[in-house]
């Protein structure tokens, strides 16, 4: 019954209510956004709102993520000690705890996911995509909630959670999951959240090892060169074409397992892995190009030009031919197989290492996140 | 097509070597790295500007030439593909689809399926064959379009970025209209062959400003050396501001501009920062860098080992100063100036002691180079920095830039100033004072008989001179020839601790004398006296490994910054962007939109009806599109 009343009343109203809460914080934090930023938050309702309407689940997940926000943003009253003072934050929805949460139920979600693709019972595929759903939020939560952080050890350091490698490590397990779950529920195919989690825990690892090694969860104030309204657009857009490219290369490994007779009984039909590989490739690709581009307006307002041949603009460009040349076999060529799978999961190797290997190896304008 | 793979293939691992290989090094370096041998030969292949290098404008020139040609050779036929309509194919054919369907129909009306179609996006045609009809009906062409869309855009992409870059001068170089400059020379000794002038279509020229000045050119880095890029205006920059976050961090650097027009001589006055440049008759004006402009330093030079008063030195930072030192020429070279440095410190926080980031004031980098062009690196804190709870003067020294410094720790008296180990180093170098306080220390002791006496007289002066000499490590030097050899290490130890003590308590003999004879002014701390000596012995005695025993002492300093512009013309630029849409937009008719193409074909006097569907791109979810189109031409049809 309430289920049925929460469902009607969020379906007729999801959209206003974002609307609603778009124009207070544009009255009320006006002075500490250009016009840029103006304009981002209100396409970003938009966004939100049409992906809303179109995905029920993606709703209920905003919902929730806006409401735990709003629960720890309360809490804190407006000081950082209250982390260690109050019991719901220190254990729960301080940003550390809510992503410290989120790395504890990738790695549980992908054993369930596992036990679902031997025992194929419902039961284990329905727990682990909801413990996905939850680890998303919770994560999206401490995100949030690491951005409000921020503005309290500073107003003048406060700025948006995307800004090193830690950060976007964290979105980079979001978006990857959140693009999944699309797939699993538009596709009703619930296998390969053993393969795609594979990937999404080995960034946890990666969030881990930085965390309690480096202390690199520590809020750091912005460099004069990252402070503008394009780090917005840029970095999360780029993130999502990193997700969807390495999702293909999980769903390609699939392929080249089921091809070679490796738990065959197990894995869906190759068309539907051939299928959602192209699948992420290209909502990848388009969005990685965006990206670059979006990177090179940046770069022309922030360094004086729009490609400066740095290491990191470089490998998106390799990236970037990589993919194109992917794509190029299988639209015009009509190629299939496991040679495109095989390319898929190179490309990974690629993108990590324009990803990570550039900031590891290489030096240049994009040195935020060294190790 | 393979063409323009290769090249693509190409650009991308001429990409990875420019990644690899640090580009736009000072030539040196790259020797060391890879020996003269390799030098010479990565030199002629470009491999060190590999984005400048000219076989890497060949591979773009052919890459826009050979997709060019792509275009040209398909564009005429996906046109044509984009407007037919595909009406003069035969039932055999339509049956042959892999998305065929027969069967009966009620009744036909050809109007209702074209709205029908129309209603679901379709351009319909209708033909009668043989007294059949045909409808033909297609959507999602845009997708053949996406093909032209996304290979035109990377011509013109390439066009752009080519505009951009230095191909006209690469043409001037070889023909040898222009050259690289090497040497430093000022403006107007530079030829014309070592100027672009401001015609120059594109240039990313940079510029360094101190406060103050005003410069009416840029400078072009070419290779190893430079040339001069003539601007349309002068730059002056009225001031340069570094702001801090709390924690140290930069949070932002600006520049206060006066830009005046070479023409009209009318002037702007803006201030730029990072990520907000400033354009102005088509350059535009980055915040790029920033250093010292030249700070000007009032230095006092003590010599750390002997009684003689500092001597006075004016400097400024990137200027050198000569002085002679024990009979050789030594060159000071100032080299950065820091106005402010965060540390993390030790501070009294809230009752608390807590490691945090605090500003301890300025710094200075030096060079001292002797006659035979060997150098040491000192780096010098002007105010003193507190260290377990007590202010102490820093300076660190280094043999070479792979080093850390190590630090000579010189404890601040009194009045946190340095004048009171000046004082005391002063002393224990005054051979008169030392031996009038050996004798007070002395008849201020008992002993048994003479000798005894003057045995501890020798012994102590031994001591005592050792230290002046060569501070802790001659005393410990000097023991061991003097101790038989069979002496235990706890004697040894003992005598140490003898030793330190001699030396602590004649310091402080001097100390007070010098206190009695200057009464007026506290200069030693009173309640911490023995901590302060201690720690004054050990920087004196450190002194003898700081390279040269002088220490510069900031009195006094003018901050002059400078900041780094870069200015850029780009008329590539809006082709590029141009470009950049042309290939989001083609990409997406590829990828998202679905061609369909549908006949529905009824025999002259049949009762069957057969509809075909194609599409270029067989996917998944097409089986199931096909379906639907079919049983919805059926309930029409019904």
């Amino acid at each position: 019954m309430i289920e049925k009343i929460k469902e009607k009343f969020l379906k007729s109203y999801f959209a206003l209510i974002l609307a609603v809460l778009t124009a207070y914080a544009i009255l009320k934090f006006n002075k500490f956004m250009d016009i840029y930023e103006i304009f981002i938050l209100i396409g970003s309702t938009i966004t939100f709102s049409w992906m809303a309407k179109v995905w029920p689940n993606f709703r209920d997940l905003f919902t929730s993520i806006l409401l735990f926000s709003f629960i720890s943003i309360f809490l804190y009253q407006g000081s950082l000690e209250q982390i260690e003072l109050n019991f719901v934050l220190k254990y729960f929805l301080a940003s550390q705890s809510a992503i410290m949460w989120m790395t504890a139920l990738y790695p549980l979600s992908l054993t369930i996911y596992w036990i679902h693709l031997f025992t194929k019972q419902d039961f284990y595929g329905n727990l682990a995509t909801r413990i996905t759903w939850i680890a998303t939020m919770i994560g999206f939560v401490g995100l949030l909630v690491r951005w409000y952080e921020s503005y309290l050890i500073g107003i003048d350091v406060g700025h948006i959670p995307v800004s090193n490698l830690y950060e976007v490590f964290v979105l980079f397990c979001l978006i990857t999951s959140l693009l999944y779950l699309h797939y699993e529920e538009k596709l009703k195919e619930k296998k390969l959240g053993a393969f795609v989690l594979i990937i999404i825990t080995a960034a946890v690892g990666f969030i881990l090892w930085y965390t309690f090694e480096k202390g690199a969860d520590q809020i750091q104030p912005l460099v004069p060169a990252l402070q503008s309204y394009w780090m917005k657009i840029h970095v999360p857009a780029n993130f999502i074409g990193y997700g969807a490219f390495s999702i293909a290369a999980m769903i390609s490994v699939a392929y080249l397992l089921k091809e070679k007779n490796i738990l065959v009984k197990y894995l869906p039909e190759l068309n539907i892995l051939d299928e959602m590989t192209y699948k992420s490739i290209s909502i990848g690709f388009i969005f990685f190009t965006i990206a670059t581009i979006l990177g090179a307006i940046w770069a022309a307002e922030a360094w004086g030009g729009y490609w400066s041949w740095d290491p990191k603009e470089t490998w998106a460009l390799i990236v970037w031919l990589n993919y194109a040349a992917w794509l190029h076999l299988r639209l015009i060529k009509g190629l299939r197989g496991s040679l495109l799978a095989w390319w898929s999961l190179a490309g990974l190797a690629v993108t990590t290492f324009a990803f990570l290997g550039v900031n590891l190896f290489l030096s240049g304008l994009h040195s935020y996140g060294e190790l | 097509m393979r063409f323009a793979i290769t090249m693509f293939s190409l650009l991308g691992i001429a990409s990875i070597i420019g990644t690899v290989l640090k580009q736009n090094e000072p030539y040196n370096d790259y020797i060391i790295k890879f020996g003269q041998f390799w030098f010479n030969i990565f030199e002629k292949l470009g491999l060190y500007n590999v984005y400048q290098a000219f076989w890497f404008l060949l591979i773009l020139i052919f890459l826009i030439i050979s997709t060019s040609l792509c275009i040209s050779r398909n564009s005429p036929k996906i046109l044509k593909d984009y407007k037919s309509f595909q009406d003069r194919i035969r039932e055999k054919s339509l049956l042959a689809f892999k998305h065929s369907y027969q069967f009966k129909f009620e009744k036909f009306s050809t109007k209702k399926i074209i709205s029908f179609l129309n209603l679901n996006n379709y351009k319909v045609k209708h033909k009668v064959i043989d007294g059949g009809d045909l409808i033909i009906a297609k959507k999602g062409d845009l997708q053949k379009l996406g093909y032209i869309f996304t290979h035109l855009s990377i011509v013109i992409i390439s066009i752009g970025g080519l505009l951009d870059g230095n191909l006209v001068f690469k043409i001037q170089e070889l023909t040898g209209v222009k050259q690289i400059q090497l040497e430093d020379q000022p403006l107007s000794e530079i030829p014309k062959s070592g100027k672009m002038s401001e015609n120059n279509l594109s240039y990313r020229a940079s510029i360094l400003l101190s406060e103050g000045d005003t410069k009416t050119a840029a400078i072009l880095r070419a290779k190893e050396g430079y040339l001069v890029q003539e601007i349309p205006f002068s730059i002056t920059l009225k001031d340069f501001k570094i702001e801090h976050y709390s924690t140290g961090q930069p949070k932002s650097f600006k520049s206060n501009l006066l830009v005046t027009d070479k023409e009209t001589g009318k002037s702007i006055n803006k201030t730029i920062s990072v990520n907000k440049p400033l354009t102005y008759k088509g350059v535009t004006i980055y915040q790029a860098a920033f250093e010292d402009g030249g700070s000007k330093l009032d230095l006092l030079v003590w010599n750390l080992n002997s009684s003689q008063p500092a001597v006075q030195m004016n400097s400024e930072i990137f200027k050198n100063n000569e002085l002679t030192f024990e009979r050789q020429k030594l060159t000071f070279e100032f080299n950065d100036f820091r106005n402010f440095n965060i540390l993390d410190v030790i501070q009294n926080d809230e009752q608390k002691l807590k490691l945090k980031p605090t500003n301890v004031g300025p710094n200075f980098l030096y060079k001292v180079r002797n006659e035979s062009g060997q150098a040491k690196e000192y780096q010098t804190f002007q105010l003193p920095i507190i260290v377990d709870d007590k202010y102490f003067f820093m300076s660190g020294m280094r043999n070479s830039p792979q080093e850390e410094f190590k630090y000579l720790k010189i404890p601040a008296d009194h009045n946190l100033s340095i004048e009171g180990f000046m004082i005391l180093k002063s002393l224990l170098n005054d051979p008169t004072k030392v031996k009038y306080a050996i004798d007070n220390g002395i008849k201020q002791s008992a002993f048994k008989n003479i000798e005894q006496k003057k045995a501890f007289e020798l012994g102590t002066r031994n001591v005592i001179n050792a230290f002046i000499k060569g501070g802790y490590d001659f005393v410990i030097r000097d023991m061991d020839l003097n101790i038989p050899q069979e002496a235990s290490i706890i004697d040894k130890e003992k005598a140490i601790k003898t030793y330190i003590n001699i030396i602590f308590l004649i310091s402080q003999e001097l100390i007070n004398t010098y206190k009695e004879n200057n009464k007026e002014k506290i200069i030693f701390p009173e309640n911490d006296s023995p901590r302060f000596i201690q720690d004054a012995l050990t920087a004196y005695s450190d002194s003898f490994f700081y390279g040269i025993p002088l220490y510069l002492e900031l009195k006094d300093f003018k901050h002059v910054q400078a900041s780094g512009l870069q200015l850029t013309k780009s008329p590539g630029k809006p082709w590029v962007y141009l470009g950049s849409i042309l290939l989001v937009l083609g990409i997406f008719c590829m990828i998202y939109i679905q061609e369909i193409r549908l006949w529905i074909f009824k025999k002259k006097g049949s009762k069957n009806l057969i509809v075909s569907l194609a599409t270029n791109r067989d996917r998944l979810d097409f089986d199931k599109e096909a379906l639907k189109v079919r049983d919805q031409i059926k309930r029409i049809t019904n």
